[in-house]
Order: structure tokens, then C-alpha cells, then sequence
């Protein structure tokens, strides 16, 4: 019982961690703008300097929502997977999802030879980024509708695990061959893609990206009971009257909400979602899933924020693509998790 | 302007070539070649011409920094014995009476030449706005030689075209081409796109003019458009306004934009544009934060440029932020897509880089009303 108030203040110092976190990634970038600056163009609506109005209010905080957004739902996403398949290594990508996504927007990107499939859905008033978008959800939701179908004949959760990774290695050889066939400028512009952003969700992107995000949370949270049951084994989820089948499927439903939504808008983001269920279960020490949840929001949250932050260049105007800083700063920060105890579970 | 990128690595990659494959024949710099030479081509820095008895010889440099090489190859007229003192010189028999081209430029430069009728194969046909080699390319008379950007070999060595002018780096003693040289096809590099300026880009057209026997048309020609060009580039430059201009559009974050070294840089200097990044340095793109080109954007006077998009509701679907420009309220938004045939291929790309003094025309009218005598644009129109 006494741990309780420790957990409470640990949670409190996470959002502490957050906010700040989110002010930092506010007041970074590559032009300078001073915190009364910040605050001018966050709380009044016509600011002394438009430009800096447009930057703080039509490019910085817009990145920095969709950072929290995407920063919660992969390390959810993540945290789910971990539990589903009982493997430490699991995360968000793992059923196909994110491959999905990719090959609905290789087809966008590099239809060089299938102009007319992209007239007819431009027909249906889908153009710019939000035929990008359209693309990424349809091929993330029709490999997540397969992984569904395929799941329903499979008994086991490793069976399940091979699949995923069958279906991703399937979907990447699709897009590897319609690479192979187009210019390099439009493999550029994929190649481009593939780095992930979280700089080109604005208006309403945005709004839709929080309520896919939000619908896949509270997928998730809803299922905290049975994921907790899934750690325990299946046999003994079976035992409390558990529907494996009904839990899975809701899971990766929830998961490919997740994956799918954020893979569309942002592009694929790695190892936030497998390195922050870790670090939760790290500081909270705990198993349950309505500890774990929150606590993936919160640091998944941040983390990505800060490697928002990070992504700027000092001194330069550029600014380096967030998946790679997700990767130079999630890897080692897996290593130094498996350093500090002996054994690395995914419960 | 996204391919400048890839484009340099492949020239890095293939300035290594060079240094493999032309050992000593042709150590020395072009620019330090004869004061004949630099007659011949002015505003060209990647190629040279020398005429000598009987014979031409052509060193095309590579731009790489710091490179010193060339590859060298004799004009020889047919039957003509191979002169001495030019080891490692590759032979061409002209004039060149069939040719494979592999890059639009290539193709425009053939048609000024008034020799588009001698193109027996294109790289890509899907990009080409040349109504000859296009009724060509229906007929078959004119074959698509490259296969998802790789040669097929077997089909241009059937086709036995007198040369190959690729649009790749100076690298044609790589491995790529090796199976043609075998074959007896000279393979010569056309380097236009790595020119910093655009009489510079435009200048290539005397190589075509020297393989196709063409240079008493061709080098006149010329000389009307450098005039002509420098002539619109004197009062772009003295315009007593200077419009401020912003040019491509951000994707996902990131804005790429010509340095200050850059061929499209040039082209604004001379049409008495203020671009903010002139000052920069290198000849390719930066890429930039949003945000650091947004004070910018915001203010411009003129977005030219823009991209793959056709009216002002595509450029809002790529992102509603554009709305907040000034250039993008005011309408002045201007696109190079006014020659865009049925097939999707920008004449932009092709004749557009043989008559830089047209895109100066355009770009001086838009930027500047009033100071030359009004006219249609020919590349560029107004996105509405």
C-alpha cells in the first residue's frame, strides 16, 4: 500500500515532464521567437508579428498536438502488441499495419504506370495530402480486415506473430517492386515519406488524427481487463471466461486504429513503440493495464516531443527527420533498460 | 528541384569513375585549355570545343569539386584516319545521321539543331513533348531505349544509332555503358543539367550542332538567344522594382529551395527578383524548416514555381496553411505549366531549356508589368 502515493507522484511528475516537454518543443525551431512572443501568439488572435503568429500558431503547435497524438497512440499500440504476443520486441508495425499504410501510399507516390486507378479517385474529390492519407488508411485496413479474417483460423498467438511478419515482408516486397519500377524523383518523394513527419498534420487532419487516436485509446483502455488476462497465458485467460479470439480481435483492432491512423498522417515513426512500454513498466513496476496505459500516453507523450525538439539542427535551418531521431534515441535507451536488471519482459 | 540531390551523389560517384577511367589522357582542365576553345563556347563551363584541321575535338569536364578530368573525343569526319597525339580520345564519326537521346534537353536540342527528325530512340518516351519524335514514338520509327532506368542494350545496339547522348554525368567510361562501347556505340554525356546559368544550360546545343554537322545554324542561333537573353537580363536587372519571390512548396515539413549558386538563382537574378536565399552557397537545393522559410513566404510578393499543381484549390488540398500567404491572396501565383501536352509532359523541361530568353521574357512580365511590351507568357501561366 505504500507504493501507491510513489506511483501517484511519479505519474504527476510525468505530466509535469509533458507540459514541459511541450513548451520546449514549442519554443524550438529554426526561427527565433522569444517566450512573450510564444505566449502573444498563443492567447491573442491578431499578434504583433503575423509571421510569428503563423509559425508558433500554424506550424509549431499543430507538430507538437500531432506528437502527443502519435507519441500516445504508438507507444499504446506498442504496449498492446508486447502483451498480445507475450514478446518484448513487439510493436505497433508488427501485425503489417504500418507496411500497409506504406503500400497504400507507394501507390499514390509511384503510380507512374496506374494513373488512371489515381484519376478515378480523384474524381471522388480526394486530392493533395489527403489522397496520401486516403491511400495510407485504405492499405492499412485492408491488411488489418486480412491479418482479422486470418486470425479467426489461427489458434495460437505465435502463429499469429509469424503472420504479421509474413503479411509485412509481403506488403514491403509489393512497394520494393513498384520502386523498382518508377523515376527517382517520385522514389525520392516516397523515400521521403518513409522518414515520417509530424509537420504536415494541419486543420482538419489534425481533428481527424485525434479522433482515430482517441477511438483507438479507449479501444485500448476498455480492454485493459483482458489484456491483463492475456499476460497470465491463454489457457488461463480461457479459465476466467475469456474469449481469446473476441480479445484479439479487439486488440488489433484498437492496434491498427493506432498504426494505421498515425502511419497515414505522419509516416512510419520507429521504436517509440517499442521502447516506451518498457520504460513504463520500468518506473511503475506493474502489470496492469490501466496503470500501463496512462503511463505509455504520458511517456510515449513526451518522448516524442522531446525528439521533436531535438530534430533542429543548432544553428542551421534544417531540421533532421523525426524517424531518425526516434531511432538514435530510443535504441539506447532500450540498451540502457536492459542494463539495469537482467531480464526484459513484455509483462 | 528533389532530384538535385540524388543527382549530385551520382555525380560524386561517378567523378571516381572518371579517375578510373581516364587514367592520363585527359589530366588537364578544360578551362585551362587553349584561348580557341573558350572562343568557341562562352557560357558553358562543362564543355569544350576545338576545331582543329580536319578534325573537332570535344572535352566534356566533370563539374565534381575539385576534380580536374575530362573525357575527350574526336569529331571525325567518315573515313577519315584517327589523328595522332590524343590517346584515350574516344572516336565519333560525323556528322551524326541517327542518335539515341536519353533526357528531354537532349530532344529540344536536336529540334533546334533542326535534326529531330535523326533521334531513332528516346530514354523515356512518356515524357516527351516534341511532336516529331512523338509521332515517332506512335509510328515506331523512334524506340524507347531505357527500361526503368536501365539501357536496354540490346534494342540500341539493334537500333546501331552513330552515337548515344546520355543525360547522365560525364561517366560514360563506367560501367554502365561499357556494353555499348563494346558494341562500337560512342556514348557522350550531355551534361546541361549541372550549368549554373541558363545561357550556360542552353549552350550545349553547339555540342548537337557539332555532331550533326549543324553549327552554321545552330551557333548563329544561338548567338541571337544569348543576345537576346542578355539583352531582357540588363533590364531585369536595372528594374526599378524589386518584387520579393518565393518558389516551390514545403512537403511534410521539410522546403527545398535552389541555392544561391543554383541555374534557377541565376534566372531570378536576371529578372530583377529579391530571393532571399541568393546569397546562399552551392549550386543544388537546401532543405529548410517550414518555419524558416515562412516569414518569407508570407510576405512574398510572387510564388513562382509552385509545383505539380494546377489552380489555387490544389495548392490549398496540398495544405490549407497556403491560404495565409500574401502572393497566394493576391493571386500571384505562377506555374511553368502553360506547355503541358495531353500525355502530361512539361515543354518546360524541353524546349524550355533552349530558349532561356523566353523564360526570361516570362519571368521579367510577371515580376515586372509594364517594362517590356505586353505579350502572352510562353511557359508560365497564373494558377486561379
Amino acid at each position: 500500500m505504500k507504493e501507491r502515493p510513489i506511483k501517484r507522484l511519479r505519474l504527476g511528475g510525468l505530466l509535469l515532464l509533458l507540459v514541459l516537454a511541450f513548451l520546449l518543443d514549442l519554443s524550438t525551431g529554426s526561427v527565433h521567437i522569444p517566450l512573450k512572443g510564444i505566449a502573444g501568439a498563443l492567447f491573442s488572435r491578431s499578434a504583433a508579428n503575423p509571421a510569428w503568429h503563423f509559425i508558433i500558431a500554424g506550424i509549431r503547435l499543430p507538430k507538437a498536438c500531432t506528437a502527443i497524438l502519435a507519441g500516445c497512440g504508438l507507444s499504446v499500440g506498442g504496449l498492446q502488441m508486447q502483451t498480445l504476443f507475450r514478446n518484448p520486441l513487439a510493436d505497433p508495425s508488427i501485425l503489417g499495419i504500418t507496411a500497409g499504410a506504406s503500400l497504400g501510399v507507394a501507390a499514390v507516390m509511384l503510380a507512374g504506370g496506374s494513373v488512371a486507378a489515381l484519376y478515378a479517385i480523384g474524381a471522388m474529390g480526394m486530392s493533395g495530402s489527403w489522397l496520401i492519407i486516403g491511400a495510407a488508411c485504405i492499405g492499412a485496413g485492408a491488411v488489418m480486415l486480412l491479418v482479422l479474417a486470418l486470425a479467426r483460423r489461427l489458434q495460437d498467438n505465435v502463429m499469429m506473430l509469424i503472420l504479421g511478419i509474413m503479411i509485412g515482408s509481403l506488403t514491403l516486397a509489393l512497394i520494393s517492386i513498384w520502386q523498382y519500377f518508377s523515376n527517382p524523383e517520385e522514389v525520392k518523394d516516397f523515400l521521403l515519406w518513409t522518414f515520417g513527419s509530424l509537420g504536415g498534420v494541419t486543420g482538419g487532419q489534425l481533428t481527424i488524427l485525434a479522433a482515430v487516436v482517441l477511438a483507438g485509446l479507449a479501444i485500448a483502455f476498455l480492454s485493459s481487463k483482458m489484456l491483463d488476462a492475456l499476460l497470465l497465458g491463454e489457457n488461463y485467460a480461457r479459465s476466467m471466461g475469456l474469449s481469446v479470439g473476441t480479445a484479439r480481435s479487439v486488440i488489433i483492432c484498437s492496434t491498427s486504429l493506432l498504426a494505421g491512423g498515425i502511419t497515414a498522417f505522419c509516416g512510419p515513426i520507429g521504436f517509440v513503440g517499442i521502447a516506451v512500454p518498457h520504460i513504463a513498466r520500468f518506473l511503475f513496476n506493474t502489470a496492469s493495464h490501466r496503470r500501463l496505459i496512462p503511463a505509455c500516453c504520458l511517456i510515449g507523450a513526451t518522448l516524442l516531443l522531446l525528439c521533436d525538439a531535438l530534430a533542429q539542427l543548432p544553428g542551421t535551418q534544417s531540421a533532421l527527420p523525426i524517424n531518425i531521431i526516434t531511432s538514435l534515441v530510443g535504441a539506447p535507451l532500450v540498451v540502457a533498460l536492459l542494463l539495469r536488471q537482467t531480464t526484459i519482459h513484455a509483462w | 528541384m528533389t532530384c538535385h540531390a540524388l543527382r549530385r551523389q551520382i555525380l560524386l560517384l561517378s567523378s571516381a569513375l572518371l579517375l578510373f577511367a581516364c587514367g592520363g589522357s585527359g589530366g588537364q582542365h578544360v578551362a585551362a585549355d587553349s584561348p580557341a576553345a573558350t572562343a568557341e563556347v562562352r557560357y558553358a563551363k562543362g564543355f569544350t570545343i576545338v576545331d582543329h584541321a580536319g578534325y573537332k575535338e570535344v572535352k566534356i569536364a566533370s563539374h565534381a569539386a575539385g576534380s580536374r578530368d575530362t573525357l575527350e573525343y574526336l569529331l571525325l569526319p567518315a573515313g577519315a584516319a584517327v589523328p595522332g597525339g590524343h590517346p584515350g580520345a574516344r572516336v565519333i564519326r560525323v556528322p551524326v545521321k541517327s542518335m539515341v537521346v536519353t533526357g528531354s534537353p537532349q530532344i529540344a536540342e536536336a529540334a533546334f539543331a533542326g535534326v529531330a527528325g535523326r533521334i531513332v530512340g528516346v530514354g523515356s518516351g512518356q515524357y516527351v513533348f516534341d511532336s516529331l519524335v512523338r509521332e515517332g514514338l506512335r509510328t515506331g520509327r523512334v524506340r524507347q531505349v531505357e527500361a526503368e532506368d536501365d539501357l536496354n542494350n540490346e534494342l540500341l545496339i539493334s537500333l546501331r544509332p552513330d552515337v548515344v547522348i546520355t543525360m547522365t554525368n560525364p561517366d560514360a567510361g563506367g560501367s554502365r555503358y561499357r556494353t555499348l562501347l563494346q558494341a562500337g556505340i560512342p556514348v557522350l554525356p550531355d551534361a546541361d543539367w549541372l550549368e549554373t546559368t541558363p545561357l550556360g544550360k542552353a549552350e550545349w546545343v553547339k555540342l548537337i550542332g557539332a555532331l550533326t554537322g549543324r553549327e552554321d545554324i545552330v551557333n548563329p542561333k544561338f548567338d541571337s538567344i544569348a543576345a537576346a537573353y542578355q539583352r531582357l537580363a540588363s533590364i531585369g536587372r536595372s528594374a526599378p522594382q524589386r518584387p520579393s519571390v518565393i518558389l516551390e512548396m514545403p512537403f511534410k515539413g521539410t522546403w527545398y529551395l535552389p541555392a544561391g549558386g543554383s541555374f534557377m538563382a541565376a534566372f531570378l537574378r536576371d529578372a530583377g527578383a529579391d530571393y532571399h536565399w541568393a546569397g546562399t552557397k552551392g549550386e543544388g537545393s537546401l532543405a529548410l524548416e517550414f518555419e524558416a522559410v515562412a516569414p518569407e513566404a508570407l510576405k512574398a510578393d510572387y510564388w513562382l514555381d509552385i509545383g505539380a499543381v494546377d489552380s489555387k484549390k490544389e495548392i490549398l488540398a496540398r495544405d490549407p496553411r497556403f491560404a495565409a500567404f500574401h502572393a497566394f491572396r493576391t493571386g500571384a501565383l505562377f506555374n511553368y505549366n502553360r506547355r503541358v501536352n495531353d500525355a502530361g509532359s512539361n515543354d518546360y523541361w524541353e524546349s524550355g531549356v533552349v530558349n532561356p530568353q523566353l523564360v526570361l521574357g516570362d519571368l521579367i512580365r510577371i515580376l515586372h508589368p509594364g517594362l517590356l511590351p505586353p505579350d502572352t507568357l510562353v511557359y508560365y501561366k497564373q494558377l486561379k
